[in-house]
């Protein structure tokens, strides 16, 4: 690590609100654990930067780059700096590291598309995918919020039950449940999404 | 299924990323020195996955490899067949082992010929059949060709020992895929791992080959021995050098 703040002084900052803590990894890694309070922004090459300064919407908080990794730590501070971004602090030893250092960990829970299909009746199905992508079939009884609306629609979901966020493949399900999850509902990841719900035969309904 | 080829068409030689989206696991076959290794961590990043495992198909003669540099920047060993003769630490890989990637299966087929420890992968996506979808054919079965026999041991017995063993590798093994299964050789065009007839393009079938190329259609071992010995090129100049280099860090000067 090149930075000169400590992961505990850093961490004090996201528990304070004044700073942001972006974990790079995939979905499925962020899904599995992630540093308690992180965002969870994947990182890719085609102006990965430029599109998280679009999202802060004008707001120029402290980031810190989570990753477990240091060629991705790297690659996502340069993408952060070159859109005038402030990146001051950089971890690149994973949730192992993290835990290493006393810091918290949060983790979203997995389920299964066997264990959805055993326990269907005991799960609200929430699809994240867009209203196109449902022609291929959804699970029976799923409902619809695409991801993009998800922050404006969460109060139409009921508190008192537990869900199942399903997408394609288990990515933007990961990221809507633990974002639901820190809204306090009750959420599992379905991993593997539609695609391993269809490669294990279970039902579709067609819309 | 994420398969994403990375070639180089300069020294012709081919590297691979295989996952699997639903479970965001991949592994890196053959990574090249001219791509990077900071550049299949990136690509496999971009897409979901995480690398899980860096295998060798054998330990390369035309190239230098980035397999080891790469594992280390992933916390991994390099996997390689067990016969391979490396002098730093790696994972041995035996014919039958697997790398269970969630919906993605990938299984490792001992394929000497090009070299003693030159294996195959063979890669199934079981959320759509249970066939073989593709195999990796490192130096065994090349489109038009098959990976010459003299670059380890360049005497003529061991030559034609090897020959022997390619010529099992192919027929016993690569040609009993189904003819559908996709064929990904890790050479390709103007590399000097394959012979006169190696084709400029990458990619080809189990079919095609069966039907097309002229190692498939010679079915006697003899003949087939006689026909690679008698079509060998002149080997590269450096391949001992970088066959050393490739066999790890330990070296004497």
């Amino acid at each position: 690590m090149s930075t000169s703040l400590t992961a505990q002084d850093f961490f004090q900052q996201v528990q304070d609100g004044s700073a942001l803590l972006l974990d790079v990894s995939p979905a499925h890694a962020y899904s599995k654990a992630h540093p308690a309070g992180s965002y969870n922004v994947p990182f890719h090459r085609r102006g990965w930067g430029q599109e998280i300064k679009r999202a802060l919407n004008g707001q120029t908080p402290p980031l810190g780059v989570f990753a477990d990794n240091t060629v991705i730590a790297e690659a996502a501070k340069e993408s952060l700096t070159a859109a005038g971004l402030s990146v001051p602090f950089t971890f690149d030893r994973g949730v192992k590291g993290w835990d290493q250092e006393g810091l918290p960990v949060e983790s979203v829970k997995d389920l299964t598309v066997d264990e959805l299909a055993r326990n269907l009746d005991n799960y609200v199905v929430v699809d994240v995918r867009e209203p196109y992508e449902l022609r291929s079939g959804i699970v029976p009884g799923a409902i619809n919020i695409p991801i993009g609306q998800l922050q404006g629609r969460a109060s139409e979901l009921d508190r008192s039950k537990p869900h199942a966020i399903i997408c394609a493949s288990g990515n933007r399900s990961a990221s809507a449940a633990s974002w639901l999850s820190q809204q306090g509902l009750e959420v599992a990841n379905v991993v593997g999404g539609m695609s391993l719900w269809m490669g294990g035969r279970h039902p579709v309904e067609r819309v | 299924m994420i398969f994403i080829p990375i070639w180089d068409g300069s020294h012709g030689c081919a590297s691979f990323i295989v996952g699997d989206d639903a479970d965001g696991r991949a592994i890196v076959v053959d990574p090249l020195a001219a791509i990077g290794a900071d550049t299949y961590i990136l690509s496999a990043a971009e897409v979901g996955l995480k690398i899980v495992g860096v295998i060798e198909t054998h330990v390369h003669a035309d190239h230098h490899s980035i397999a080891r540099e790469l594992a280390q920047k992933t916390d991994l060993l390099v996997s390689m067949g067990h016969k391979a003769p490396l002098r730093d630490a790696f994972n041995p890989l035996h014919d039958g082992d697997q790398f269970d990637l969630g919906g993605v299966q990938v299984t490792v087929w001992e394929t000497p010929g090009h070299t003693p420890d030159s294996i195959s992968l063979v890669v199934t996506d079981k959320t759509r059949s249970s066939d073989p979808w593709l195999v990796l054919s490192g130096d065994s079965l090349f489109v038009g060709d098959v990976g010459r026999p003299d670059l380890v041991d360049p005497t003529p017995e061991s030559t034609e020992r090897a020959a022997l063993d390619q010529f099992h590798s192919v027929h016993d093994k690569i040609l009993s895929l189904p003819d559908t299964t996709e064929l990904y050789p890790a050479h390709y065009g103007a590399s000097a791992c394959g012979g006169l007839f190696l084709s400029p393009k990458p990619i080809s079938t189990v079919g095609y080959e069966r039907r097309w190329n002229r190692f498939a259609q010679i079915t006697d071992p003899q003949a087939f021995v006689t026909e690679v010995l008698s079509l060998l090129k002149p080997p590269p100049v450096d391949a001992s050098l970088i066959r050393d280099h490739n066999l790890g860090s330990q070296q004497s000067h």
